[in-house]
């Protein structure tokens, strides 16, 4: 028996067939694979992830270059019972990815004669290390740059998936260090636990009672709250509680991640999700995923091709094929694949199904620089939620240290996120530049930034599909502006359970102790 | 939870086309198995076993490519936190042999500098070579290789493969000069403990 080299022909009957590999779509692969479900997953672009990927620097320089061109389908293999969609291939939209370097590849030398010897000796107390563009390129496979950059409440439903899915052992995590505010134009740490209470300073010792007595009481007389502020703001009741501005401040616009107008009993429902998470792995709730977010999609694509799904991508996806009232099969190269069930990234949605609405957007910055935004004793790993100021929507700032594998050692990776408004600079500018320096000015005390990036991400939910009535084609939305998956895992459950609604959603995969193995071959077959 | 008794878990990944026989080569070292049960291999996300090198026991834990190498689509999840990486190509096979740098590359980009490599020219038990062993030996030294002929079938160089894997892990080891994986980083098994810092929730 020989075996192929390389298949370049796919097999073309499946019980379900994937397109895209962003998380929703890679959820679903794997929970259909998990239940013996054949499956091909397949991508039309060379990476995994979609917009939820993540990118060595090389790479994301690139990123506006490879867009990819829209493929021409052959009509020629169609018959006249059937009808095309042809798939809308923008696919890959960041066509707006702006790059500014504010270092050069010269040695800008700070031993000049104009600069006296005790600055160059402060020079290199606090900027150990200098870096120049070069050095940043030759260090390119050591970043890892989120598209869409995620944090996970220790106790929300993505961690609890992979736990219950066993997938978790694919990975590992890094819990985030602190949670920042800005508050009174200055950053100050937002008080996480018991501890962090009682050792803020900035907070006076009633107050941290207080904190402490309103957080205890969150589960009580949730009726009466249920009754009293179902139409009220979360800010109105933190107010009724007579908690101080501060505390309405941390408890706001940080541990419930909300906005003066978010309702009371969802600001509720978040503080309780910040507050259950605490403690299962770090000081704060939140983890976050070692070599980036790129990297969860894959886990979940791991767990289907161990399940027997077949992987490819890279793929001249055409479009998919209607036969009476339900999808026959997909048209990928010359190849017409078959398949019961058709699974599509929202980006790759025939436009015939799609409603006019307007397209929204997520505003990002991506920033090198050479410290942390707050001094720390160790490489602290921050979450920063920048609150809603004058005409700007909130930012999720994420910096990230060399310990997150996202980035090479003396250099922070920070990505900056927030609802568009305008564009992506102008949506972030005050951020920018509260936070940050271009000033090579080596007594800054804020960081100062080697290179900046700018891009939107679309991020249109699946309301604005229209499927009539085909049953047997399920749209995934793209990313989302949620700091952590709970959305995405809800929608891969909701749509998985459309598809097989008796089937088990991802039940525990078995550890490599616990599989049976075939009872063929005789024990005497052992070798030595 | 039980107690495993070894010292040291490392964390070896195959790659390689598809058909050269990466399965055979895990399944004859793991369970001297040969060839391995169709059926099983479904499911299945690594294998483990537990070897004596001198007087420390050390656990390896070998991760196949579940079939995604067959359209050039492995994760590159796949390759992180790997302490040794091993290369086969199949010795009747010349185009094997040949996909080599792409897989070099593929290995470069995305698995760390400091993995331990190995090169390794599967099926000797076949009559119709391919691929002298004078020339796989020079590809290995060429990229910085360790080098091995090996048959899954005839359990030919498959134990000494793996155990010389181990070794050199445990030498390494010893002087400190693994891919250094902080330890600092979080596993999530569900089997936490939790720390009870604040257990408002629960009043």
């Amino acid at each position: 028996m020989h075996f192929e080299i390389m298949d370049y022909e796919l097999p073309t009957n499946f019980d379900v067939v994937v397109v895209g590999t962003g998380i929703i779509e890679s959820i679903i692969s794997a929970a259909a694979s998990r239940i013996g479900k054949t499956v091909l997953h397949v991508d039309s672009n060379n990476f995994y992830g979609g917009l939820s990927s993540s990118f060595n620097l090389e790479s994301f320089l690139k990123l506006n270059i490879e867009k990819r061109k829209s493929i021409c389908m052959e009509h020629s293999s169609l018959n006249d019972t059937e009808t095309f969609f042809p798939i809308n291939n923008s696919d890959f939209t960041l066509d707006e990815v702006t790059h500014q370097w504010n270092i050069t590849n010269k040695n800008k030398n700070y031993s000049d004669e104009e600069n006296s010897a005790q600055e160059d000796i402060i020079a290199k107390e606090i900027c150990a290390k200098k870096w120049l563009k070069d050095d940043l390129l030759k260090e390119s496979r050591k970043f890892n740059i989120d598209l869409t950059p995620k944090v996970q409440y220790a106790r929300g439903d993505f961690i609890e998936l992979l736990i219950s899915s066993n997938i978790a052992r694919y990975s590992e995590y890094r819990s985030i260090t602190r949670v920042l505010t800005w508050f009174n134009n200055t950053l100050e740490v937002v008080p996480c636990s018991r501890s962090d209470i009682f050792a803020n300073n900035k907070i006076s010792i009633i107050e941290k009672r207080i904190l402490m007595k309103f957080f205890t009481s969150l589960d009580d007389n949730e009726d009466l709250i249920i009754k009293d502020y179902a139409s009220k703001t979360y800010k109105c009741f933190l107010t009724d509680k007579k908690l101080s501005k501060n505390l309405i401040h941390y408890i706001l616009y940080a541990i419930s991640n909300s906005t003066d107008s978010t309702l009371c009993l969802e600001g509720i429902g978040n503080t309780k999700k910040f507050l259950k998470s605490l403690g299962r792995f770090g000081k704060t709730p939140f983890l976050y995923s070692m070599f980036g977010s790129g990297d969860l999609p894959q886990e979940f694509c791991r767990l289907s091709a161990v399940f027997g799904s077949v992987f490819a991508l890279d793929q001249p996806i055409h479009g998919l094929i209607l036969e009476e009232n339900s999808f026959k099969s997909i048209l990928i190269g010359k190849q017409k694949i078959k398949a019961k069930n058709f699974v599509l990234g929202l980006n790759l949605t025939p436009d015939f199904f799609l409603n006019k609405v307007k397209k929204k957007f997520i505003s990002r910055g991506v920033f090198i620089t050479n410290k942390s935004i707050m001094d720390s004793d160790n490489e602290p790993l921050t979450l920063l939620l920048y609150p809603a100021e004058n005409d700007k929507n909130p930012c999720t700032v994420l910096e990230l240290p060399w310990l997150s594998s996202c980035c090479p050692k003396d250099t922070y990776l920070v990505h900056i996120s927030c609802n568009q408004i305008n564009n992506p600079e102008d949506d972030l500018k005050h951020c920018v530049k509260n936070l940050f320096t271009l000033n090579e000015d080596f007594k800054a005390f804020k960081p100062l930034i080697f290179y900046s990036s700018y891009f939107s991400i679309p991020t249109n939910s699946d309301e604005n599909v229209n499927l009539h009535d085909f049953n047997n084609l399920f749209i995934c939305p793209g990313p989302d502006s949620e700091l952590d998956f709970v959305t995405a895992v809800s929608k891969a459950k909701e749509l998985f359970l459309k598809m097989y609604p008796d089937d088990e959603f991802l039940p525990r995969a078995p550890d490599p102790e616990e599989i049976k193995w075939d009872g063929d071959e005789e024990p005497s077959d052992i070798a030595q | 939870m039980i107690m495993d008794d070894y010292k040291f878990l490392f964390k070896v990944v195959l790659v390689g086309n598809a058909g050269v026989g990466k399965t055979c080569l895990v399944r004859r070292f793991t369970q001297g198995l040969f060839p391995p049960g169709q059926g099983a291999t479904i499911g299945v996300d690594f294998m483990i076993k537990t070897v004596d090198v001198g007087s420390e026991k050390v656990k390896l834990q070998i991760w196949d490519t579940a079939g995604q190498e067959r359209f050039r689509s492995i994760t590159q999840s796949y390759y992180r936190s790997a302490h040794a990486l091993i290369l086969v190509y199949d010795i009747s096979c010349q185009p094997t042999f040949d996909c080599l740098p792409d897989w070099l590359r593929e290995i470069e980009e995305y698995a760390s500098s400091k993995v331990l490599r190995v090169l390794v020219g599967n099926k000797i038990d076949r009559e119709d070579r391919e691929i002298p062993t004078v020339v796989g030996e020079e590809f290995a030294e060429r990229h910085n290789m360790y080098f091995l002929e090996t048959s899954a079938k005839e359990s030919d160089n498959v134990e000494r493969l793996f155990m010389q894997i181990a070794e050199d892990l445990m030498k390494q080891a010893r002087s400190r000069d693994l891919p250094r994986y902080d330890s600092n980083t979080t596993t999530i098994d569900g089997k936490t403990s939790t720390i009870s810092d604040f257990s408002c929730c629960s009043k």
